[in-house]
């Protein structure tokens, strides 16, 4: 028998019947761990995105300034969380290059696109790392 | 061979349970199914669904170690044990493995899964070309098992309103189909917010699909598809 | 005819990344080449016309990448208008919030010329 849809929208569980949802005994495959960590790092990014206009505000103000904000990013306490940002980023922007090709089909293949995934996984946080290292070395 | 199996009566279970079978091992069984058989001779409260044991109906979709498949057609050594069986995730369970389909099916439906063309039928056959026929391979054998609409989790957060992997494999199918002339409708359906665009290409639903297809391209051909229409 | 409601965000989404991702891009061949710049030419960089509409355009397109994955994120975790409301509502304000400063800076720089 028939249900539209639209019947049943709005109601997620409309029986109110348990459901098997304990994401702990899921496997997920390596395709999702890419796909949460794109979403996790966007959070991040969106959350740093808020320190934004200060930073711009500060960098513009004055040499003295300028400065005090590139020796504030040295200090050594800043590291875990410039290592979080860089990873974040480095992170997004490959796994949404990943995206971007595979919405044109490039990828799109099962072998092709859990490769991908590995390799943006692994990729993100190696030059995360680089970049953190590069910028600190004296 | 041991198994643990998620068992739910909702006459006499407040709230679901994971049950220990020990199986002794038989060499006539060969597919997870054969061993579920025999577990119901032992225990005959224990329900799934099944019919066809050759993996064309779908009816027993089922969560294996923790990645959904059909019992019929997964072999029995090549699971690690303890066996873990638990039903399709997101899907109410009505009781044991077995689960609550009609949302799925409601789904199924809303995209309208048929042929349409008003123009007067031919004599004989609307005809398509080899090629355009060809077309239409990886988009015709889906049994609907809904192991891949089990995978999804973006089916899991939103099951009313996204249409889910299947149904929008199933809606591709008609859309790429020559010989359907309602393919501008089809898509403006599918256009809002939640039928077709909560997808995230996670490509879950492509990893568990049992007869190898892959939903993640048909969205993908759709969203192409809607593009091209906007311009 | 329907507007394209659902495909509007996906659009947005897509067409931001590709111009953050070509900005992302040359910013890090800059900075390979060059190294990170001095005050002096940063700051004429933000006062040359081209300059400040370009890190204008890269804000706007973060805020707007940003917001189409934020509103991705509620729309799958929270389902309640109630608070689907208050969270979009608050996204929407910071974000937006974030390109309007951002323009005042710019606006500033440009008025303070020496």
């Amino acid at each position: 028998m028939a249900v539209r849809p639209e019947a049943l929208a709005g109601r997620r569980n409309p029986a109110g019947l348990p459901r098997f949802l304990n994401l702990f005994a899921i496997r997920f495959p390596i395709g999702a761990i890419a796909s949460i960590g794109h979403r996790l790092s966007g959070a991040c990014l969106v959350l740093a995105m808020l320190w934004l206009p200060d930073t711009l505000a500060r960098s513009l103000r004055s040499q003295g300034d300028y400065d005090a904000l590139l020796a504030a990013w040295r200090s050594p306490w800043m590291a875990p969380l410039e290592f979080l940002i860089l990873w974040a980023f480095c992170y997004h922007v490959l796994a949404g290059l990943r995206h971007l090709l595979m919405d044109v089909g490039v990828g799109a293949r099962l072998p092709a696109a859990r490769a991908s995934a590995r390799l943006v996984l692994g990729l993100g946080f190696a030059i995360a790392l680089v970049l953190l290292v590069a910028r600190r070395w004296p | 061979m041991r198994f643990h199996i998620y068992r739910f009566d909702p006459d006499v279970d407040p709230r679901p349970r994971m049950q220990a079978y020990d199986l002794p091992d038989s060499p006539a069984d060969r597919m997870l199914l054969d061993a579920l058989v025999r577990l119901k001779d032992m225990d005959d409260s224990l329900s799934f669904r099944r019919s066809c044991r050759e993996g064309v109906c779908g009816s027993d979709a089922m969560n294996i170690n923790g990645r959904n498949g059909l019992a019929c057609i997964q072999p029995l050594h090549a699971l690690k044990q303890p066996v873990v069986l638990r039903p399709l995730p997101g899907f109410p369970v009505i009781r044991d493995l077995i689960v609550d389909m009609t949302q799925f099916f409601a789904h199924y439906e809303a995209v309208r899964p048929y042929l349409i063309n008003d123009q007067p039928p031919p004599e004989r056959e609307r005809l398509q070309s080899p090629q355009a026929r060809d077309s239409l391979n990886g988009l015709y054998e889906c049994i609907l098992c809904a192991c891949c609409s089990g995978f999804c989790p973006s089916y899991w957060w939103n099951p009313d309103k996204f249409i889910g992997p299947a149904g929008l494999l199933q809606a591709y199918r008609f859309i790429a189909d020559s010989r359907d002339t309602a393919t501008a409708e089809r898509l403006a359906d599918l256009d809002d917010v939640y039928k077709l665009y909560r997808c995230r290409t996670i490509m879950n639903c492509t990893e568990v699909c049992p007869k190898q297809l892959s939903p993640s391209r048909a969205i993908e051909r759709i969203r192409l598809a809607l593009t091209k229409a906007s311009i | 005819m329907r507007q394209f409601t659902g495909q509007r965000a996906w659009l947005v989404q897509r067409l931001s990344a590709l111009l953050l991702l070509c900005a992302t891009a040359a910013l890090g061949i800059y900075l390979l080449i060059e190294g990170p710049p001095g005050y002096p030419a940063w700051l004429a960089f933000a006062r040359h016309p081209a300059g400040s509409t370009l890190i204008l355009a890269v804000t706007a397109a973060l805020c707007l990448h940003g917001w189409v994955g934020a509103r991705d994120v509620v729309l799958d975790y929270l389902h309640r208008p109630a608070w689907r409301l208050c969270v979009l509502a608050l996204v929407a304000t910071a974000l937006g919030l974030v390109f309007l400063r951002v323009l005042v800076v710019l606006a500033a720089t440009l008025a303070h010329a020496p």
